[in-house]
């Protein structure tokens, strides 16, 4: 069969954002500002990152009540056993260049569930959860969760009982967050693989909670790229 | 919360509001008679600081990633890993100093590489002229 072909376009036009990115970076290899290594370097690191290190951290909490107690304490140290080091796991060796390395762990009760947002920016904890969803950036989000999370969690499909607490944790520059949920019926004698499986990156910035059979989280739309980036 | 206070950030956050990016209200630098404090508040309030304000609901959305946005990304960080700026100058840079129309107006990213052009120049790393000649360079690439 025919190899279904998409009409070429009549002009290839490039974007000013495109063509001002590669401005940018090849002015600042020229100017022996950082290296076209440098750059690489830092783009194969970006690809070692995602939420499984901080799925994992939760799932060995779960199962060891003394390492919770670690995690609660000093989430910089229990990432060492999950294999994120706050300061040498990046290319610098300096910690991230955003100069962040303060991560803290937020433990939920039956009681009270914890929500993570940037308001000021989009403030994420990348070394130990990747990159942030396009969602958890926009304005909408750090606009209204901090005054209606009920209704935003709601929104994610996530609705609380009234006598359930919500505490909405406001990423800084210095610290970064990541949620420890309560971990769900149905989950007794799993694995710390099977635990961290369930343990999505919605769960981690807490507006999803666990659940026995879902790995995945809940489905949006995706708005594609133009010129999308091969992860 | 008291209710006057509540009362405060609510006339404060609708003046905030009407400064959203519009290319069609003219404010031609107003005579200072023009602008009583509530509006001057409004004006200097950071654009990125937008906890609380009112906003309809969205539909959710997980986004593809450009190129240009992932190497944007990149780039930013390697300046700041290379010393060319810090994490101060970088947020005072991308978050406010571009200003509420651009802050608003560009995508994520935009701004993050507009960002970076500005402190090559302003560092004098590179000329204007300079990156002008290598914008058009590059635009001739893809003729």
């Amino acid at each position: 069969m025919a190899e279904k072909h998409k009409p070429a376009p009549m002009v290839d036009e490039v974007s000013e954002f495109e063509v001002l990115e590669i401005a940018v970076r090849e002015l600042a290899i020229e100017k022996g500002l950082f290296t076209a290594e440098d750059h690489q370097h830092w783009t194969e690191y970006m690809h070692t990152l995602g939420p499984l290190p901080a799925a994992r951290l939760v799932a060995k909490a779960w199962l060891d009540p003394e390492y919770k107690k670690l995690a609660v304490k000093d989430g910089v140290k229990a990432s060492l056993d999950v294999g994120v080091d706050w300061v040498n796991s990046m290319p610098t060796k300096f910690g991230t260049p955003s100069d962040y390395c303060n991560l803290r762990v937020l433990e939920d009760t039956p009681k009270l569930k914890h929500v993570v947002v940037c308001t000021l920016c989009s403030c994420y904890p990348r070394p130990i959860l990747g990159q942030s969803p396009e969602w958890y950036r926009t304005p909408n989000y750090r606009r209204r969760l901090v005054r209606w999370p009920r209704q935003v969690l709601a929104e994610f499909g996530l609705q609380l009982p009234e006598d359930v607490e919500v505490r909405v944790e406001d990423s800084n520059q210095k610290s970064r967050f990541i949620v420890l949920p309560v971990r769900p019926e149905g989950t007794e004698g799993w694995t710390e693989d099977q635990l961290a499986e369930i343990v999505t990156r919605d769960c981690l910035i807490g507006v999803a909670v666990p659940r026995p059979g879902k790995t995945v989280n809940d489905p949006r739309p995706v708005r594609p790229a133009i010129n999308p980036y091969k992860h | 919360m008291s209710s006057a206070t509540r009362q405060k950030v609510m006339r404060h956050l609708d003046i905030v509001k009407q400064l959203q990016p519009s290319l069609h209200v003219e404010t031609h630098a107003p005579a200072p008679d023009q602008v009583d404090n509530e509006h001057y508040r409004a004006y200097t309030r950071m654009s990125h600081d937008v906890g609380g304000e009112p906003d309809v609901p969205i539909t959710w959305e997980e986004k593809e990633e450009e190129v240009w946005e992932h190497n944007t990304f990149v780039t930013c960080e390697v300046l700041a890993w290379r010393g060319v700026w810090n994490a101060e100058e970088r947020r005072r840079r991308q978050n406010v100093d571009v200003g509420q129309t651009q802050y608003l107006g560009l995508p994520y990213y935009g701004r993050w590489l507009l960002t970076a052009a500005r402190i090559l120049v302003d560092k004098q790393y590179v000329t204007l002229t300079e990156l002008s000649d290598k914008i058009d360079e590059v635009k001739k690439r893809y003729e």
